[in-house]
């Protein structure tokens, strides 16, 4: 009754509503997307993999339209930086639908994808866990030598290397103050672009840490900046997986109706929760989703004769979706309680915004 | 009963078993039956 059949899948509706509200969440509260759960997620549901990856490219072009009209009113996007990368960015993705397409003609897109998305994720719990405890370490250092604390914190000397590259032409982008070879910019372009063709993300979660470390723009020109990348990319590589026939209308409408709430709520919760909260619960999800997707992984490459492994699967990837969101609606929740002078557990003060 | 509540680590586990025992009872009571066949 609550589904329709896609790819000759059985594909409840409420598990697409769900997907988008979780990234829609993840996107309106962080500014960056959260599409890299989506594939995986997907494949799991019992979608093909090459499906999976054109639904989640799909959506997110929509999705970053409206976010970077917002960015562009507060100033956040260097144009400059943004129309250097986009040649490369758009060479990364038809090189990585191109990919797809290939690993989808010899029957092993889904495997692929997974292997990519548990890799891939794995290295984002990582990196989650390790700049988050960077940042508060760099943080209390600053604090106990009584300077203040500034909108942005740079813990790497990274972009020093990068930016003395003397490769030229060489690329002056005004808004983020930095000077740059534009073969750097172009490379990372061609590299997020590739994963954004292949996976079917936005490739923020690489561009965003890429700009910021390898070229030293700040957080906020990076993240806005990235939305106009992801505008291209999700455009350029929904435009080419529609051609390819890995896009299914239907299921990117019920995500997209998913996302549009998840991103109004998350938009609404930057109000009560503080992002440091936010950042080790997406992490500690990642954990969670990376979980659901190697079990899938195991569960095709045995021959899915193992049942238990898609069970547990399921209820990985599922879970992680509940667990993010629930801990999210529980936050607002006691930060409301919190304003009001109501009684709130111990550890929830710190985490949430305090009283006007 | 109370520690699941004032504990962070309490509520996180409080949390993560209402999530997958619902995410189990969603998959055996619905998403087997009604999904994932082709």
């Amino acid at each position: 009754m609550f589904d329709f059949v896609i790819a000759g899948i059985h594909a409840p509706i409420f598990l697409l509503v769900l997907t988008g509200f979780t990234v829609g969440i993840v996107g309106g509260f962080i500014g960056v997307g959260g599409g890299y759960m989506v594939t995986p997620a997907l494949i799991v549901f019992g979608f093909p993999g090459y499906m999976a990856s054109g639904i989640d490219a799909t959506h997110i072009a929509g999705k970053a339209v409206i976010s970077s009209i917002r960015h562009r009113q507060l100033g956040n996007i260097d144009w400059t930086l943004a129309l250097t990368m986009v040649g490369g960015t758009m060479l990364g993705v038809e090189l990585g639908v191109r990919l797809l397409n290939y690993t989808k003609k010899l029957g092993i897109a889904g495997v692929v994808l997974l292997a990519c998305s548990v890799v891939v994720m794995f290295f984002l719990f990582l990196y989650t866990q390790i700049e988050t405890r960077r940042a508060h370490k760099k943080i209390e250092e600053v604090a106990d030598a009584g300077q203040d604390v500034g909108r942005e914190l740079k813990t790497s000397t990274l972009h020093y290397f990068f930016q003395r590259i003397p490769l030229y032409p060489i690329v002056r982008c005004r808004t983020a103050r930095v000077v740059v070879s534009m073969w750097v910019v172009v490379l990372i372009g061609i590299a997020t672009g590739l994963l954004a063709g292949f996976l079917g993300v936005g490739g923020g979660f690489i561009r965003v840490p890429s700009l910021v470390y390898l070229i030293g723009a700040t957080t906020h020109i990076s993240v806005g900046t990235d939305l106009v990348e992801i505008v291209v990319s999700g455009g350029y590589g929904a435009l080419r997986q529609s051609m390819s026939g890995n896009v299914d209308m239907m299921a990117v409408l019920f995500m997209i109706v998913g996302a549009m709430i998840g991103a109004q709520f998350g938009s609404i919760a930057t109000a009560y929760v503080r992002g440091p909260a936010i950042r080790y619960i997406l992490s500690y999800s990642l954990i969670l989703a990376t979980t659901g997707a190697l079990l899938r992984l195991l569960y095709v490459l045995t021959g899915q004769k193992i049942e238990f492994l898609s069970f547990f699967a399921v209820v990985f990837t599922l879970g992680e979706m509940l667990f993010l969101c629930l801990f999210i609606v529980s936050l607002v929740v006691f930060s409301v309680r919190h304003k009001q002078g109501k009684r709130v557990p111990p550890w929830v003060p710190p985490l949430v915004v305090a009283a006007d | 009963m109370r520690w699941f509540i004032d504990s962070m680590l309490g509520y996180w586990i409080l949390l993560l078993a209402i999530s997958m025992g619902t995410a189990a009872a969603v998959y055996l009571l619905w998403l087997k039956q009604a999904a994932f066949s082709g």
